[in-house]
């Protein structure tokens, strides 16, 4: 099976090199790179979500934890402790009385830190979009990275949304913006 | 003291198991056919009925359209707010003409939730894929269709029949 190509060492084109120069230096294991950019490539294969299911939309994360889907190629480890997190999955409902433990779960982890709104709830409210007690979007409490729509996303959904997190790290890293 | 001992057994013996796991972003997934993906929406057919916007349950459809010369009416425009959208799929089943189906893509995840707000221009994209026109869309979808039932026949299976 052939590895994927952004998971290997980064391809870098270095300025002021031929690209023969670049495939030398590659070949040779030689990485030239800003010390952000690799910082930025290591964190992006190894981001720790927070295990933190609210609905249904936690039933879908824990099936693309487990085997079919399986997170871990992604460096994607579930992990108990905000302290030892580096992202938060928001799967599911955020009402009103969540929304303070939310922002608490947020500010116990440790920085650099990135949130993901999976499933309509968590972006806009969804079904409940017309409740009284329903936060609608999780981006009024926190910043959110990546939205992923769907009621709740499949696995696949969930795993394209994370990969394009993994994308957004390293294109940040580069000190560029995302295109929106 | 020998329950490890069984609990490994099971352990090793999946090891000589064919692995379950989807390499999912290097080989595409084919999602089942009646999977409830995103939309695709054929203006062709539309007739402005309304009953799309009425049944859903998020009211995340907002359409708009006008009468031409011989007084029938057309499809101006067609937004679907996927922030909300819970793609139950009773749209699809309300349509009277079939101009608004489910498709089994997936990959919608975005970085603003602006981009998630779509419209019509996107969904009949959706279904156009790289065909130039719904014409042609068409087609290919019906020489899809006699391929299957042909390679059905040729298993001896008869094309829609269960026994």
């Amino acid at each position: 099976m052939e590895l994927r190509p952004d998971l290997t060492l980064p391809v870098i084109e270095y300025e002021g090199l031929s690209a023969e120069e670049s495939a030398d230096l590659r070949k040779a294991g030689i990485v030239l790179a800003p010390l952000e950019q690799i910082k930025g490539w290591a964190r992006s294969n190894s981001l720790w979500p927070l295990s933190f299911g609210l609905a249904c939309c936690a039933i879908e994360m824990m099936a693309t934890g487990a085997s079919h889907y399986d997170l871990d190629r992604f460096g994607i480890i579930f992990r108990a402790s905000p302290r030892q997190s580096d992202v938060m999955i928001v799967a599911g409902t955020v009402t009103k009385k969540m929304g303070p433990l939310l922002k608490r779960l947020y500010d116990q982890m440790a920085e650099p830190k990135w949130v993901v709104a999976m499933g309509s709830c968590a972006t806009a409210g969804g079904p409940y979009v017309r409740s009284y007690s329903v936060v609608k979007g999780v981006d009024q409490i926190v910043p959110v990275d990546v939205y992923i729509p769907g009621c709740p996303p499949s696995p696949p959904a969930l795993i394209y949304g994370l990969n394009k997190l993994q994308e957004k790290i390293r294109i940040e890293a580069a000190g560029k913006k995302v295109p929106v | 003291m020998f329950g490890i001992f069984k609990g490994l057994g099971v352990t090793f013996g999946q090891m000589t198991k064919k692995k379950v796991t989807l390499q999912y972003p290097d080989v595409r997934i084919n999602m089942p056919e009646r999977y409830r993906g995103i939309h695709q929406f054929i203006p062709e057919l539309c007739i402005v009925c309304n009953q799309c916007a009425r049944i859903c349950p998020t009211d995340c459809i907002s359409l708009s359209g006008t009468r031409n010369e011989d007084k029938k009416l057309r499809i101006d425009t067609y937004d679907i707010n996927f922030e909300i959208c819970i793609l139950c799929d009773l749209c699809v089943e309300v349509c009277p003409t079939e101009a608004i189906l489910m498709t089994p893509r997936f990959e919608l995840a975005s970085y603003t939730r602006d981009e998630l707000y779509k419209d019509m221009e996107w969904l009949y994209g959706n279904h156009l894929g790289e065909f130039g026109s719904h014409e042609q869309a068409m087609a290919a979808q019906a020489a899809r269709e006699a391929e299957h039932a042909a390679a059905a026949a040729a298993n001896g299976v008869e094309p829609g029949g269960d026994s």
